[in-house]
């Protein structure tokens, strides 16, 4: 060992041998580094684990209080003893209704236009350098334009179809790489074997490269609705009511969603108390939705990845 | 596979449907139907949102009450999107000019009176009652120290010498607007004071700083008596703490109250009878009942009564 040490310091003047007690104290200061530099590595791991271990402890042992059938199964309210999320659990599954079929239509088709048939030239990359940006736009300006577009010009008002459309239009690039990704990895041999038999473009595209990349690309979408479902910014931006009791029963009603309850509840918390422990109840059934819908994710994506 | 999920999303999606739409149709306790749209002031948003929530338990009405604020309320109703616009401020005449432009008929009401409270931490025990004229003078710029780095002994001298800490709402917020128009008449607040948009992190901020010192509505201040201290105030006959029957219509505190409002769309109470029903619902029981509880003072009966009579006689 130390003999090693001491070869790989040579400098190019054989003479110039260093003495022992050198490389020892070299040796030691490596290895103190080496361990300085594991035990930081591993602080920065455990720092986002111990504060979100804080935080759960702080949700659950604010909240558990308040899970009840009731509180799940009430109409929203100002008091707290009648106040329940049922408006906002089914306002969430209206909105994934709306944001599933209209992401899963706009974003697949996009693409396949752009993995299947679009030529790869400077138009191919300026819309696919767009669709990378428009990943990173704050979702406050999708608000915005949600706001102008649906809320204002088409006249929808802070609807469920006002606000699943700006939601999707928030996660739509999330499914279209998604997507783009899961179709890339389709060999190319099945495609070609396919046009061998004297397929066309579309007939390849629906019986070979779709069933063939859709486990690929329902991950895409999930993760993209469970994106949708958390976002509270463009629906501030569109003015959902901080009062709204019915359940709603069709796309153009008025509406709220989980985080929304959640954020209202938060700060209203100067007013009541308690509701503070009724926002950190809605934040427990908030997160076992999304935990749900990101293990239905995991397990498409295990299930069904290696089939080539 | 890609069929097989179709099918089950479509399915899915039928009995949803069909399940919401006979959850609305089992309900039909009263005649009226429909919904009523309000937004406007935060302020007012606690009592309207109570009086509202009673509201509903007695008609299948569905009234929504957001508090974007006072003027970004206005901004909705007068373009006609909202029924009622709350505020903590008198309708402006631009708002007036532009209702006319649209040809919305409106109307302005007071729904109740809220006194202007000043908060300090708990653990501060000596500005526990400030004069009408202290207060003038501690949150105008430049009135004790130039560079307004203003000391407590500054204002009495046997308090202590640290700095003061100042706090308060922004100027989306009408209790802002009061404070600035009617309180300290329009000159510039000190500098450096912390204004902010959300109550809550005024009520936060005063209760772990020992040398601040906030304004903001009584509603905010009762719920949080057990982390604040509400300063009593001298206005010439001995200080007065702001309670619910000090803050009332000629009470010892009346020169910090100020009435808050809603507006109404007339053409919309004309229309609508379930926007009508609500305003009456809102002068015949709602604000007398629950401004106390929500840390309103109630207009007198008299007032109540007379908007009442004219919402009854809209035709």
């Amino acid at each position: 060992m130390k003999e090693l040490a001491l070869n790989s310091n040579e400098k190019t003047t054989q003479k110039q041998y260093m003495n022992l007690a050198k490389v020892n104290r070299r040796m030691t200061a490596r290895l103190l580094i080496n361990n300085v530099v594991k035990y930081l590595f591993f602080a920065s791991t455990m720092f986002g684990l111990v504060i979100l271990a804080f935080l759960m402890y702080q949700i659950f042992s604010d909240g558990l209080g308040w899970l009840s059938m009731d509180f799940l199964t009430n109409r929203l309210s100002t008091l707290p003893e009648r106040a329940g999320i049922i408006g906002a659990i089914t306002g969430t599954v209206w909105l994934m209704f709306i944001v599933g079929p209209v992401t899963m239509v706009l974003g697949i088709g996009t693409a396949i236009y752009l993995e299947e048939y679009a030529k790869k030239g400077k138009f191919h990359s300026f819309i696919q350098t767009n669709i990378t940006n428009l990943a990173g736009v704050p979702s406050i300006v999708f608000g915005l334009l949600g706001l102008t577009i649906f809320v204002r010009m088409f006249g929808f008002g802070p609807s469920i179809i006002a606000g699943g459309l700006t939601m999707a239009l928030l996660v739509l690039p999330i499914v279209v790489v998604a997507s783009q990704e899961a179709i890339r990895a389709v060999p190319s041999y099945l495609r070609e074997a396919s046009y061998g038999m004297g397929a066309t473009k579309w007939q390849t595209i629906k019986n070979i490269v779709l069933p063939a990349s859709i486990a690929g690309i329902l991950t895409g979408v999930i993760l993209a609705l469970s994106r949708a479902i958390g976002e509270t910014a463009p629906l501030v931006a569109i003015g959902i009511p901080a009062l709204i009791v019915p359940i709603p029963s069709s796309i153009t009603d008025n509406f709220t969603v989980l985080p929304m309850q959640i954020y209202y509840w938060t700060i209203d918390s100067v007013l009541v108390d308690e509701y503070a422990s009724m926002a950190a109840a809605t934040i427990i059934v908030l997160l076992a939705v999304l935990f749900l819908m990101n293990s239905v994710a995991i397990i498409i994506r295990n299930k069904f990845q290696k089939r080539y | 596979m890609k069929k097989y999920l179709v099918a089950l999303s479509i399915a899915a999606l039928t009995v949803f449907t069909a399940a919401c739409g006979s959850d609305d149709n089992s309900a039909d306790a009263g005649e009226l139907s429909g919904s009523v749209s309000i937004d406007g002031s935060g302020t007012v948003y606690p009592l309207m949102s109570r009086i509202a929530d009673e509201f509903m338990t007695i008609e299948d009405v569905s009234v929504e009450v957001g508090r974007a604020g006072t003027s970004a309320g206005m901004q909705k109703y007068v373009v006609g999107e909202t029924d009622f616009s709350n505020a903590s401020r008198p309708i402006k005449d631009e708002e007036v000019a532009e209702l006319d432009a649209n040809e919305i008929e409106s109307k302005e009401f007071k729904v109740a009176l809220d006194g202007l409270t000043l908060v300090i931490n708990p653990e501060n025990d000596w500005a526990t009652e400030l004069t009408e004229e202290e207060v003038k003078t501690m949150f105008v710029t430049g009135n004790i120290k130039d560079d307004d780095k203003v000391l407590w002994s500054d204002i009495r001298p046997e308090w202590p010498a640290e700095e003061i800490n100042f706090y308060g709402p922004n100027e989306n917020h009408g209790t802002y607007e009061f404070f600035v128009d009617v309180i300290i008449e329009k000159q510039d607040l000190v500098a450096g004071i912390n204004l902010q948009q959300e109550y809550s992190t005024l009520v936060s901020l005063v209760s772990d700083d020992k040398n601040g010192i906030a304004f903001f509505g009584f509603g905010y201040y009762v719920n949080n008596d057990d982390k604040l201290k509400a300063v009593s105030i001298d206005f010439g006959n001995g200080p007065v703490a702001p309670s619910l029957e000090t803050i009332g219509e000629d009470g010892p505190y009346a020169n910090f109250t100020r009435p808050v409002f809603t507006n109404l769309n007339l053409d919309a109470a004309k229309e609508k009878p379930q926007v009508k029903a609500f305003a009456e619902y809102i002068f015949s029981t709602g604000a007398a009942d629950f401004a106390g509880e929500t840390g309103f003072a109630p207009l007198p009966d008299e007032e109540l009564a007379e908007a009442l009579e004219f919402v009854q006689n809209l035709k």
